[in-house]
């Protein structure tokens, strides 16, 4: 029981302005990020937007981050040994037609495509001729034929148009690897000697399916994904996993009960919401709340279409009409009406 | 040798105009071309080895420096040209004419080796620099002993030049300036610099010689605060006249109204009351040397109405006017030291009226050394209480010794030993950059003190103003130039407790010059949110700023208002006189009359 006391002691009381404050406690801090920002170096495919503009992903709730990555961690037994884990690397990379392509002739008079390929990329990739032919065969349902460096093509038609969207096409055709996983690099964790992958792309989904994958600890920066395959209470952990990184990679002390509310307040609908106009801010009860925010003439005219009803509970109405705030000092009421006060005979103590 | 340099590059003025194969032979004629005469000064020429290109620039906008050149590892300027330059028989325009100095940009530069001065000169070089200190800039060089100064401190003594009290034009009394600084008693520095005397910054000085003590005063100078002597203010140190001038025009207005100078007549819309035209004379316009203060009228003017249709309705003879009469700011007070009355290029009449007033330094004022050393006045301490030497000197300004170390100015403590040293000597003393070596100028200021008795190193015993005893150890003192800036708090300073009101929306103004309040802004709305305030947000945002009790009819919830004829209240929608009265902003009432103005309804529906 000494325990709960002391756990009482740290709880927020009530009428806690938690959201303004931890509002503040966040822009503070986060006026010093525009100044300066710290950027880690790194291989270009890996370095993931931080600081600022991080954050305002994050916030915002873009459904695309601007650089996806994920972090796969491999099974055990794979994850320390640097061949194999460089084959699951090969069969998650993404690699493209247009990648390892070194020339592409069409023959329009022929209706002939071919492609002539780079040796060295598709060594590097670890994809065999044959293996791109059938690929051709099956994905886009063409007849292939391998000619000493390259792949020809027949086409069963000379029109100029279908032989040029076919090129486009093929050019675009997966050859191997993850779809929308992109291009990965393998790491090693200093601490337990363990290999690792990161890739550009968020397709965890994908990814996952890939043998020697471990499924418990590979995950992403995309709260979007994680939302899509996990579910809503993930994507809130990830959302504030996500803002505490990024602050702590900018040497900056937030606590993170302040981004937990904030992750809270954004995925409490069940979906992913941003806190702009769009989001938190847009959906408030009050009209006059949102007209005070943005877009007011929008707000006022649906109101008046749809004879909206203010109640007055939150904070930006009551300040507009100069009532006292539902905050703090101001949330508390009382409970007995003026009218039963007189009613109620004061208590007289027995020691008296 | 020739033949495997590949043909050079040659650009003029940055585009192409061929290609050369002995560049340096090219770049040798043309230089030689310009020192004789051949070619315009203004020709520069340079050769870069790297990319092998001839850059021959005359375009403008170059940033170019006067050299003396070097001939056979001797100054082509001799002491007989210097003594000519001297009796003025020849001019600068001979040196540059006849090759002995020459501009160079900073690409020809590039190809120099300029010597700084003539005890380093070698075989190698090619130019002489003019002066050491010519390294620095002007601003820099108007400073005593900058290359003992961070640049930091340089940046803002650039400033700090600019903002400086003294004498700006010698006709200033002639001048009608918006406004304008006239230093009381202006002194040249006792320690000076060759750039000085060279812009004649000597014939018309910005500063005073303060005897300075670099010591605390119980506190009075932390943080940049400086503590004045009281009997220094009073016999005129830092005093200074601020003169401020009023225009006013008799506009011509489409139409053929004009506006009049005149005492406007009671009738006039806007008429302030009698006693604010008491002081003007019957032409409307104020008499020179009449004392005035905020509020009084210094040209009266009437003007046609704003609007047409005010003056058809009326239809008598005397025509309908406005009153337009310039008064005097609030917060300003002076004399009136000049009117004059002129004409526009158009025609009109114009006055000015020219007001002084006096500007005694007083506690907030700002002052700054020549060293980037900014401070305000905190404390003007009576002479007696002021610490003193054995001499009975009482230093004019009490300087806090904190204030020089972190920022690097070194130069200021220099410049309080050399002005020590020329002071008792009676003695300007030079303080261009490089010169001298700085521990030479010490030894040299600390002979010229001990031959009179001073420490050589500038310290001295001071006695404690308020009971007598010497100080336990001894304080620095000496004489440094000072500059008063025109930041003054008589012209900055303002208050308000309850005032002015916006007509739109009931709020406080904003603004000085409105006598506005301090904004309690978005944040600070936040701040008292976040800690839970909420009474007194409300008194913030409503009680001391724009609340207003309205009438909000109990049946449909609309606003009603008093009938004043009637005596009885009225509600425009139902008619009725069934209300409450509710307290909220203004800012809400105007919210609902414009929601209102767009046909919407707006109800307001209240709680028991």
């Amino acid at each position: 029981m000494a325990k709960d006391k002391e756990v009482s002691k740290y709880l927020v009381e009530y009428g806690e302005p938690v959201g303004i404050i931890a509002a503040q406690s966040v822009g503070e801090p986060g006026t010093q990020m525009i100044l300066r920002s710290f950027h880690l170096a790194g291989i270009e495919s890996t370095i993931s937007t931080s600081g600022l503009p991080r954050i305002i992903e994050l916030v915002d709730a873009k459904k695309k981050p601007s650089t996806p990555i994920t972090y796969i961690y491999l099974d055990e037994k794979i994850g320390k040994n640097f061949d194999r884990a460089t084959e699951v690397l090969k069969s998650i990379n993404e690699v493209r037609m247009g990648s390892i392509a070194k020339r592409v002739l069409e023959n329009f008079t022929k209706g002939k495509i071919k492609v002539v390929l780079d040796k060295q990329e598709l060594e590097s990739e670890g994809v065999t001729i044959k293996h791109v032919a059938g690929k051709i065969d099956k994905a886009l349902n063409l007849d292939s034929v391998v000619e000493d460096n390259g792949i020809v093509i027949s086409m069963h038609t000379r029109n100029l148009k279908e032989i040029r969207a076919a090129t486009i096409n093929l050019m675009k055709m997966l050859v191997s690897g993850v779809d929308g996983a992109g291009k990965g690099t393998i790491r090693r964790d200093d601490k337990t000697g363990e290999f690792y992958l990161v890739s550009a792309g968020s397709n965890i989904e994908g990814i996952m399916q890939v043998e020697g994958v471990d499924r418990t600890r590979t995950t992403t920066n995309d709260v979007f994904a994680i939302y899509r395959l996990f579910g809503i209470e993930a994507a809130r952990n990830s959302l504030a996993l996500e803002l505490k990184k990024t602050l702590k990679e900018q040497k900056i002390s937030v606590d993170e009960r302040h981004l937990n509310l904030i992750a809270d307040a954004m995925t409490a609908s069940g979906t992913i919401k941003g806190v702009g106009r769009h989001g938190l801010s847009g959906e408030k009860k009050s009209v006059f709340a949102r007209a005070a925010y943005e877009e007011t003439l929008k707000h006022l005219i649906h109101a008046a279409a749809f004879g909206e009803v203010d109640s007055m509970r939150g904070v930006t109405e009551n300040i507009l009409v100069g009532k006292q705030i539902p905050i703090g000092t101001g949330a508390v009421r009382l409970a007995i009406k003026k009218e039963d006060m007189a009613k109620i005979k004061p208590q007289t103590s027995k020691k008296d | 040798m020739a033949k495997d340099i590949p043909k050079a590059y040659v650009y003029i003025n940055g585009r192409v105009v061929g290609t050369v194969a002995e560049p340096l032979s090219l770049v040798n004629e043309i230089r030689s071309g310009r020192r004789k005469g051949m070619l315009s000064g203004e020709v520069n020429v340079s050769y870069n080895e790297k990319l092998n290109s001839v850059n021959i620039n005359t375009d403008r906008g170059r940033i170019r420096k006067p050299y003396i050149i070097l001939e056979n590892g001797k100054p082509k300027l001799t002491p007989e040209i210097i003594e000519k330059l001297k009796s003025r028989e020849i001019n600068f325009n001979y040196l540059l004419r006849n090759g002995i100095v020459e501009y160079l940009d900073a690409e020809e530069e590039e190809n120099m080796l300029i010597a700084l001065s003539e005890k380093e000169i070698t075989p190698k070089h090619t130019h002489l620099e003019v002066d050491i200190s010519s390294i620095f800039g002007f601003t820099i060089n108007t400073s005593p002993y900058p290359e003992h100064n961070s640049l930091a401190r340089h940046a803002m003594l650039a400033n700090f030049t600019k903002q400086a009290q003294g004498l700006y034009a010698s006709n200033f009394n002639q001048r009608f300036d918006s406004r304008a600084y006239i230093l009381f008693y202006p002194q040249k520095p006792v320690v000076t610099t060759a750039a000085y005397d060279t812009v004649k910054m000597t014939n018309h000085p910005s500063g005073q010689n303060f005897v300075v003590a670099l010591s605390t005063y119980y506190g009075y100078n932390m943080a940049d605060a400086i503590v004045l002597n009281r009997a220094a203010v009073d016999r005129g140190l830092g005093r200074s006249m601020f003169y401020k001038t009023y225009v006013d025009e008799e506009r011509r207005y489409p139409g053929g109204q004009r506006d009049k100078f005149k005492v406007p007549p009671p009738t006039a819309d806007g008429y302030m009351g009698e006693h604010v035209y008491s002081k003007l004379s019957e032409d409307g316009i104020i008499e020179p040397e009449l004392e005035v203060q905020e509020g009084d009228a210094l040209i009266g003017k009437v003007a046609p109405p704003r609007f047409l249709e005010e003056n058809l309705g009326a239809g008598g003879l005397e025509e309908k006017m406005r009153d337009d009469t310039a008064v005097l700011k609030t917060g300003e007070k002076g004399v009136v030291d000049s009117v004059i009355f002129t004409e526009s290029t158009g025609a009109t009449k114009i006055v000015k009226v020219r007001i002084r007033s006096l500007r005694i330094p007083e506690n907030g004022d700002k002052f700054a050394s020549r060293h980037g050393q900014k401070g305000v006045v905190a404390l003007i301490v009576p002479p007696e209480d002021m610490p003193f030497t054995a001499e009975g000197i009482v230093p004019d300004l009490l300087l806090n010794p904190h204030s020089i170390p972190t920022r690097l100015t070194f130069g200021h403590l220099l410049e309080t030993l050399g002005g020590k040293a020329g002071a008792v000597n009676g003695e300007i003393v030079d303080g261009t950059a490089f010169a001298e070596k700085g521990s030479d100028r010490i030894e040299s200021y600390g002979k010229v003190l001990e031959q009179h008795g001073f420490d050589r190193y500038g310290n001295e015993v001071l006695y404690d103003g308020m009971t007598g005893i010497p100080f336990r150890s001894q304080i620095f003192n000496g004489v440094v130039y000072y500059n008063r800036l025109y930041h003054m708090v008589s012209n900055k300073i303002q208050v308000r407790s309850r005032g002015k009101v916006q007509i739109l929306t009931h709020q406080p103004t904003e603004g000085k010059a409105r006598q506005g309040a301090l904004r309690f802004g978005e944040m600070e709305r936040d701040a008292l949110i976040g800690y839970g305030a909420s009474l007194l947000l409300k008194e913030r945002l409503l009680d001391q700023s724009d609340k207003a009790v309205v009438l909000v009819c109990k049946d449909c919830g609309m606003l009603g208002y008093y009938d004043h004829i009637k005596k009885t209240m009225i509600c425009p929608l139902t008619k009725g006189s069934n209300f409450v009265e509710v307290e909220i902003s203004y800012a809400f009432k105007v919210l609902l009359d414009e929601i209102k103005s767009l046909h919407i309804m707006t109800s307001i529906k209240l709680n028991e």
